[in-house]
């Protein structure tokens, strides 16, 4: 009964908080709109009294200090979470440590360093020996996969910036169901494969690029990546943290990892009693229903499942191979050496076309255009291998995840699933079993 | 079915975010072949032509190499001034008189009088209507750029450019203080004066006003100095001022209207006493692009007389006949 008032009055509670939340949010984005059609003055002030417009100056690095000191606030944070999550199973603590987050990673680092962008910067420095990947960049991208193998995603929960930024705004979450999820989820494998292609050819940091909510947190969102980040934090409303779930390549990584994490929340504390309260509960659709073995598969349906799994995985894998070695040279049209080749070859096709800055810049340089050349089909070259492996990769997804969904998986309890879970703790809250319940009967 | 709706649009966003990074990563050609940081106004310049209530009914040509500023006498003679002197012509446009001076004319003012004060680049300069010169005023300092000059009774008002400043003298070329430098105590904000476009004019009631440029607007100030409204917004569209500093010259109109014109999107707009946009006078597409300086001037007949450096003309324009209905 304690537990049903508990449930009861959390409930009003968070309808009260939503309400507040939406408020703030409200507010905090009618300033960003402000911003984001803000105009540039011009021309340029041409009075003479002597004034020397100054250089343009390059902001100077973070100081070597300052960027330990966000390494360990980082750890701090990662560790603080993850005891609220794990042991102390708090949800408005989750709550309140993301707000932290979001103030300091999010608006006060103006989300960079980023742990998502992170993974860039680590291949980079992995393919190009020239680039040396700053420790704290290492720190950044290592220490949530080290805390996700112990614990489960708790830095989604709330350390990541974009994580919290768009918790706030999932005021009606609906279910997408699970064959939904699963399409939408391979989005993420691309991203990531994608990214790191770029980065380690040295084309381009796309992660940085379209990273939606930097422009939010540093108050200078261009109309357009306003719009961008506008869009997914509407549709995050509905869906809840969509850019975590069907965009964010890091995920993938931290989906991996916790699988195999040591301690990972679990819904109840104790022993389940099949109430079915959470059932609904979680707004990333992560949470597995039981599966009983009332009528197992035959012998026979599990073997012929095996074979076409087998046949079918090593089948996308080729197949993703070679589709995307075939529009290897569309992939590597990202890449500013290809581009400046594909311009220099390719005669302009009207009258009036002037030449792009690239060609300006570089005729300027003095270097021969075979040199051009040379380089772009060395870049080529990359993306082909490149293309290859990341279709593999993908038809290899794309074929296990296509075996996950053939395979039954049998359980009997509410479990979250440890790879999908964003470790919120919010079914924690729909649980009615206390730590210690443990003679509380079946329903 | 409500929440199958909810689940489909919040999914087309969703797709729409991953559909735009798609078509910009491999189909957005990186601004072709456009300088994405060229200064290039165009598509700033194309405004709403029916905004625009009047016409150019006339216009001549100076018969100096540079001309500067523009302003009438009470019975509409037009006097223009430039490099190296000064002219008078009659209402219809007629030259009546050429008077040469040693340098060249920032601006001109006739009084109530018919006295013509030239402001030189660090001096003003006092002529009578047949081109004799009655005095010289000191010089305001070697920094000064003396950009506009307005007599009110006893007092003359002189912008200055350079110091970021207004002196009021009086007619015996007596300096009484300076206007308008900052003074929270006051609340002075003080002129922001960018590039050297800084007008002044007498409103119908006697009043000062004066442009704080970098502000984009108009200050209204006492015999005294003090600062008793003002009113004018920075913006691209109609009713704001553009650019960095705007309105470069302004004129008053006998029912204290205000006339302005713009540099960098060259624009010519009405204004009510209140500071309400009313209408366009003439847009960017009148003008050679980069024309600065558009001094203007309203006779009694509230033609707008626009002076036009780039042609070297004196621009006349009434309102359109189906606006005025004759």
């Amino acid at each position: 009964m304690i537990g049903f008032t508990h449930f009861a009055s959390s409930r009003l509670h968070g309808k009260k908080s939503k309400r507040i939340v939406f408020l703030c949010l409200m507010l905090f984005f009618s300033i960003q709109f402000l911003d984001a059609l803000a105009v540039q003055r011009f021309p340029k002030p041409e009075f003479e009294s002597g004034y020397v417009q100054p250089e343009t100056m390059q902001p100077a690095a973070r100081a070597e200090m300052l960027q330990i000191a966000d390494v360990i606030v980082l750890v701090i944070m990662l560790s603080v979470i993850s005891w609220l999550v794990v042991k102390k199973r708090s949800r408005l603590g989750v709550f309140a440590a993301s707000v932290v987050s979001l103030a300091y990673f999010g608006f006060y680092r103006q989300g960079c360093i980023c742990s998502i962008g992170a993974i860039q910067n680590v291949t980079l420095a992995l393919f190009n020996s020239s680039y040396p990947a700053p420790l704290a960049v290492i720190g950044f991208f290592i220490l949530p996969l080290i805390f996700t193998l112990f614990f489960g995603r708790t830095f989604c929960a709330g350390v990541c910036p974009f994580g919290a930024i768009q918790d706030l705004v999932a005021f009606k979450p609906q279910k997408l169901g699970t064959r939904l999820n699963a399409v939408l989820g391979l989005i993420p494998y691309i991203y990531l494969g994608l990214a790191i292609l770029y980065a380690a050819t040295g084309s381009d940091f796309i992660i940085c690029r379209y990273d939606p909510f930097v422009g939010i947190f540093r108050f200078n969102a261009s109309f357009a990546m306003f719009i961008f980040a506008g869009t997914l934090l509407v549709s995050g409303i509905f869906i809840a943290r969509p850019y975590c779930r069907f965009l964010c390549p890091y995920g993938v990584l931290l989906n991996w990892i916790s699988r195999f994490s040591w301690k990972h929340i679990t819904i109840t504390p104790s022993t389940c009693i099949q109430c079915r309260l959470c059932e609904d509960s979680c707004p990333y659709d992560a949470i597995d229903l039981p599966v009983t073995g009332t009528n197992p598969e035959s012998r026979g349906t599990t073997i012929r499942k095996l074979i076409l799994i087998s046949l079918l995985v090593p089948f996308f894998t080729v197949l993703g191979g070679w589709t995307l070695s075939t529009v290897h040279e569309t992939l590597a049209s990202v890449n500013g050496k290809v581009r400046l080749a594909k311009t220099l070859v390719e005669p302009a096709s009207s009258v009036n076309q002037t030449e792009t800055i690239e060609v300006t810049a570089f005729k300027s340089s003095g270097k021969p255009v075979a040199q051009v050349y040379a380089e772009a089909s060395r870049v080529l070259k990359q993306f082909y291998t490149g293309s290859w492996i990341l279709g593999c990769f993908l038809g290899l997804v794309f074929g296990i995840t296509l075996a996950y969904r053939m395979v039954t998986k049998y359980q009997k309890d509410y479990l979250p699933n440890k790879g999908t879970c964003l470790s919120c703790t919010r079914c924690v809250d729909y649980c009615p079993v206390r730590m210690g319940d443990d003679n509380l009967p079946a329903i | 079915m409500k929440r199958k709706i909810i689940i489909f649009g919040a999914l087309a966003l969703l797709l729409l975010v991953i559909v735009f990074i798609a078509w910009d990563l491999f189909f957005n050609k990186p601004a072709g072949n456009e300088n994405p940081y060229a200064y290039d106004l165009k598509s700033l310049r194309s405004g709403d032509s029916t905004q625009i209530l009047f016409a150019e009914e006339q216009h001549f040509s100076t018969g100096l190499p540079a001309i500067h500023g523009i302003a009438l006498d009470k019975s509409d003679h037009i006097f223009i001034a430039g490099e190296n002197g000064f002219e008078i012509y009659d209402p219809a446009g007629k030259r009546e008189a050429a008077i040469p001076i040693g340098g060249t004319a920032n601006c001109i003012h006739v009084d109530q009088a018919g006295q013509i004060y030239l402001g030189m680049q660090d001096h003003v300069e006092i002529y009578d209507q047949k081109g004799r010169q009655l005095k010289t005023w000191n010089t305001c300092g070697e920094d000064a750029i003396i950009t506009s000059i307005a007599a009110e009774g006893k007092d003359v008002y002189i912008a200055d450019a350079g110091n970021k400043v207004v002196y009021q003298y009086d007619v015996t070329g007596a300096f009484h203080k300076k206007i308008g430098e900052k003074d929270p105590s006051r609340k002075i904000p003080g002129f922001v004066v960018p590039s050297p476009y800084f007008d002044l004019g007498i409103g119908r009631k006697g009043e000062l006003w004066v442009v704080n440029p970098g502000r984009h607007h108009f200050e209204q100030y006492n015999g005294d100095g003090d600062i008793m409204s003002s009113w004018g917004e920075a913006g691209m569209s109609m009713d704001g001022f553009c650019g960095c500093c705007n309105p470069s010259n302004f004129a008053i109109f006998s029912d204290g209207s205000f006339v302005t014109s713009e540099k960098g999107i060259e624009r010519i707009k009405i204004y009510g006493p209140d500071g309400v946009f009313k209408c366009m006078v003439a847009g960017p597409g009148s003008f050679v692009e980069g024309t600065r300086g558009l001094d203007l001037a309203v006779d009694s007949k509230n033609r707008i007389l626009v002076l036009d450096p780039e042609k070297n003309q004196v621009r006349i324009f009434t309102l359109k006949k189906q606006v005025t209905g004759k």
